[in-house]
């Protein structure tokens, strides 16, 4: 398709683009008012209501009061990698948008290496926190970015042989091959443990509670985003929440059958919606879960990927192997 | 060990050493004993080989001395006691940290307080009061004062 | 204190200091941490910051003017250090009490200890990262707050308790709030139970962690929950029992390893066998005076001294009042139970990891304004 103006590559691109940061901003902010509701309301309480109806503004406020503050950058801090790492840490997320399948035909890159795309960009938060946490001259920061290396290292495995139990089935790395192949049956039926530890690794890898040691306020004050104010911090706080919605439309994606409606009935629903309504009750469900258990000691989190999350996900890997021979 | 058999054995390390039981239960003791300055870790080896803890250590401050109030406990009903031992102005008691490793911190505080200096713990800073602090707050020249007694006054 | 060593050389030992502001540091607490990677070396609690002189300020008032400082010393034991202070004085003058004085300080001082433990319960699992245990507990608290600010006029620190019995009666709204607060708490037990106790991350952050042996114990003078976990069942209601604690039937609760573990599980069980005091408190409150009528207004109590212990939340504690015959205290010493509690934390802390040691310094239990008096 190259006719005109309209139907030009760079214009897809840049149109995708815009659109791509208008999503993630706007979904960053559904996503903290959202969190805060469920917060609220597990704890029997309901959470902002003054801001606009049942505080629907309160992010945009609270983003507003965020940007006014002062960026303060500790004595004897790197400053160059002080204020490098909030970017690094929201940026490559952004890249994993262009591949995600929000519907039939609305996908802004179809690439056929798309899960790799995705998963290869979602590393660099490692290192952004690393940077964080290790130019903020601060004790504190340190031990929260060692902590965030050594989890996100260890989850990293899990994660990915679990990605690819799926991708055997479907011997691609497309994304809208993954969907399509899974209109009569999601892939959680047929692969509920590879779904699990994804869940569990991705959990991780967000640095979500039970496993946000990273920032786990009580222990080490904030960790690694201990030193960063204002608009460095909002940075850090918006690209966690992008990465929750990323790693949620994955498993959508790879387990939940995508834009397909259950057991290939759609109800007449457009795929987007459906997309978008798996996603956000996966968004939800980690929520729930941030919000009921305590936070994992870390060398305990550490044995639980490796003794535990990373044979099972080979053993797992091994009998699909073995499966797919057989059939 | 009953407390019986403690009473005995104080007693005889320290055969001139007053020891009034208590009838009324105002002191919380059974009975408290006044111990000579040199005597109070003879004292306290027997307490802790009887299975006592260590309540709290306290200081008093009269016009003629420091007396410091030792109270040991059991976990047993009422089996509180009371060691007394008067120490001048001043004088340097022994330290019995090593014997109970808690009075680390009440010998701590009571040099904090009163100033008074135990020989043999080694650490003496400041507990509560600031690092530099060289006033002795709870010594009756310190500060404002509603009365200053001499012990006899008190105790008879 | 380590000396700040300021050559370029290698050292693998850090210093990381924990407070005196930090979200899990219960009151200003500071502890110099030497720290080998993850794991303490040395651990070197500082106190001090929150001394406001209350032992000076009893010397200097009269004893009825230093009536509200006792509840300000443990906060959140309030009703109970009021009511062991007020113990203290009628035991040195002999005031005699009224019976329904005696039950309705044994009623509120039960109420109190629930809420702080309630309160400890909240910020122990906040502290681990569970946040929403927390509000429910204030819930709670919020119930007892109301019930005991209903009768004597403040929600954290009292002055209810006098010399010769209470200030006010109690009302039939005060007995109806009460056994509604029972009840409600009857189904609470299985909730909290579900979320907290049965949670298995909870039992993996608290099991085997910060193991007090009896004989640690005994060297720290470690009294209360902390000590029972370790299965000595020493409880000054039970050894010295005070007011009308002999007439009511409860159990002492006691734990067996001394880990985090048990004294969650001593602190928790407390709380109930506390409704079951209140509860037969409330079944033989008797009528009568509240206030006995024969307290002179100004106290003339003989010489000498004395020593009243109570069963603290925390532990064992007392007021040690030498008096001198005038209408206040010559000396008036304050035993804390945190004092043993924390400076036990110099020889449990090293060989833990950081994350351990927020457990066990949530597990403990100290509220450091006590310590610093």
């Amino acid at each position: 398709m190259s006719e005109g103006l309209l139907g030009s590559e760079w214009f897809r691109l840049i149109l995708g683009l815009l659109i791509v940061l208008g999503f993630a901003s706007l979904n960053a902010l559904f996503l903290v008012w959202l969190e805060r509701k469920v917060a609220g309301h597990i704890q029997l309480r309901p959470g902002p209501m003054e801001v606009g109806p049942h505080g629907l503004l309160q992010t945009i406020m609270d983003a507003i009061k965020l940007m006014g503050k002062e960026l303060i950058l500790p004595a004897k801090a790197d400053r160059k990698l002080f204020f490098l790492a909030p970017v690094l840490v929201f940026m490559p997320v952004l890249v994993g948008f262009l591949v995600l399948p929000f519907g039939p035909s609305m996908i802004i890159r179809d690439m056929n290496l798309g899960v790799l795309l995705v998963f290869a960009f979602s590393t660099f938060t490692v290192l952004a926190i690393l940077a964080g946490g290790w130019a903020s001259n601060n004790k504190y920061a340190l031990l929260g970015a060692i902590r965030s290396v050594a989890q996100n290292v260890a989850y990293e495995i899990p994660l990915l042989l679990a990605v690819m139990s799926v991708v055997l089935m479907v011997h691609s790395l497309s994304f809208s091959e993954i969907v399509t192949s899974q209109k009569s049956v999601w892939f959680v039926f047929v692969q509920p443990i590879a779904c699990l530890i994804y869940l569990i690794s991705a959990t991780a890898e967000t640095n979500r509670a039970p496993f946000d040691i990273p920032e786990a306020e009580s222990e080490l004050v904030a960790g690694f985003h201990t030193e960063y104010s204002g608009m460095g911090f909002g940075l850090f706080f918006l690209a966690e929440y992008t990465n929750m919605f990323i790693v949620c439309a994955v498993a959508t994606s790879l387990f939940f059958g995508g834009w397909n409606g259950l057991f290939g009935i759609s109800l007449g629903i457009p795929g987007v919606f459906w997309f978008l309504f798996k996603t956000y009750a996966l968004i939800f469900i980690l929520m729930w879960v941030r919000w009921t258990f305590p936070r994992v000691r870390f060398d305990q989190l550490m044995n639980f990927s490796w003794k535990v999350m990373i044979p099972l996900s080979l053993a797992n890997l091994v009998v699909t192997a073995i499966v797919l021979k057989l059939i | 060990m009953k407390v019986k058999e403690l009473e005995a054995i104080m007693l005889e390390k320290f055969p001139d050493a007053p020891l009034k039981r208590d009838e009324t239960g105002l002191t919380g003791a059974l009975w408290s004993i006044d111990v000579p300055i040199s005597g109070i870790r003879d004292a306290a080896k027997a307490f802790g080989s009887a299975g006592f803890f260590l309540e709290s250590i306290t200081a008093l401050d009269f016009e003629d001395t420091f007396e410091l109030v030792y109270h040991f406990n059991r976990y047993e009903p009422k089996s509180r006691l009371v060691v007394r031992v008067l120490c001048g102005h001043d004088q340097v008691p022994a330290s019995i940290c090593d014997i109970f490793r808690g009075a680390g911190w009440l010998e701590r505080e009571v040099h904090d307080f009163f100033g008074i200096s135990f020989s043999g713990n080694t650490d003496l800073r400041a507990l509560l009061l600031p690092e530099d602090a060289d006033y002795r707050p709870l010594r009756k020249t310190f500060g404002k004062v509603s009365a200053y007694h001499k012990r006899e006054e008190i105790y008879g | 204190m380590a000396e700040q060593d300021n050559t370029q050389e290698y050292r693998r030992i850090y210093t990381l200091n924990l407070g005196p502001q930090h979200p899990s540091t219960h009151g200003v607490l500071r502890i110099l941490l030497d720290l080998d990677g993850e794991y303490i070396v040395k651990a070197d609690p500082v106190i001090g910051y929150g001394h406001r002189g209350h032992e000076k300020m009893g010397e200097n008032r009269q004893y009825k003017q230093f009536l509200p400082n006792a509840s300000r010393l443990d906060y959140l034991s309030g009703m109970l250090f009021n009511h062991g202070f007020v113990l203290a004085v009628e035991k040195l003058v002999g005031i005699e009490v009224p019976e329904r004085a005696k039950y309705i300080r044994v009623i509120a001082s039960e109420l109190n200890r629930i809420s702080s433990h309630l309160l400890w319960f909240g910020t122990y699992i906040m502290d681990l990262g569970g946040f929403t245990p927390f509000l429910y507990a204030f819930d709670d608290r919020e119930q007892i707050l109301d019930i005991l600010d209903s009768v004597s006029g403040s929600r954290l620190t009292y002055s209810y308790c006098r010399f010769g019995g209470v200030t006010r009666d109690v009302d039939y709204k005060f007995i109806d709030m009460t056994r509604a607060f029972l009840k409600r708490m009857e189904t609470r037990w299985a909730d909290y139970d579900d979320l907290v106790t049965k949670n298995i991350i909870f039992i993996h952050r608290t099991r085997g962690v910060g193991i007090i042996d009896e004989e640690l114990a005994r060297q720290y003078g470690v009294t209360g929950p902390n000590l029972r976990a370790c299965g000595v069942g020493f409880d000054v209601r039970r050894s010295e029992p005070y007011e009308v604690y002999d007439r009511l039937d409860f159990e002492v609760p006691t734990g067996s390893s001394g880990d985090a573990l048990d004294r969650y599980y001593v602190r928790f069980k407390e709380m109930q066998q506390s409704c079951r005091i209140i509860d037969q408190a409330l079944d033989q409150l008797p009528g009568g005076d509240f206030l006995t009528k024969k307290v002179p207004q100004k106290l003339a109590p003989p010489k000498g001294e004395v020593y009243a212990a109570f069963e603290s939340a925390r532990g064992l504690s007392a007021f040690y009042l030498v008096s001198d015959g005038s209408p206040g205290p010559y000396r008036c010493h304050i035993r804390v139970p945190s004092f043993g509690n924390l400076n036990v934390l110099s020889e449990v802390l090293p060989g833990t990891l950081v994350a351990d040691a927020i457990s066990i310094l949530g597990s403990i239990d100290v509220v450091i304004p006590e310590i610093d008096r």
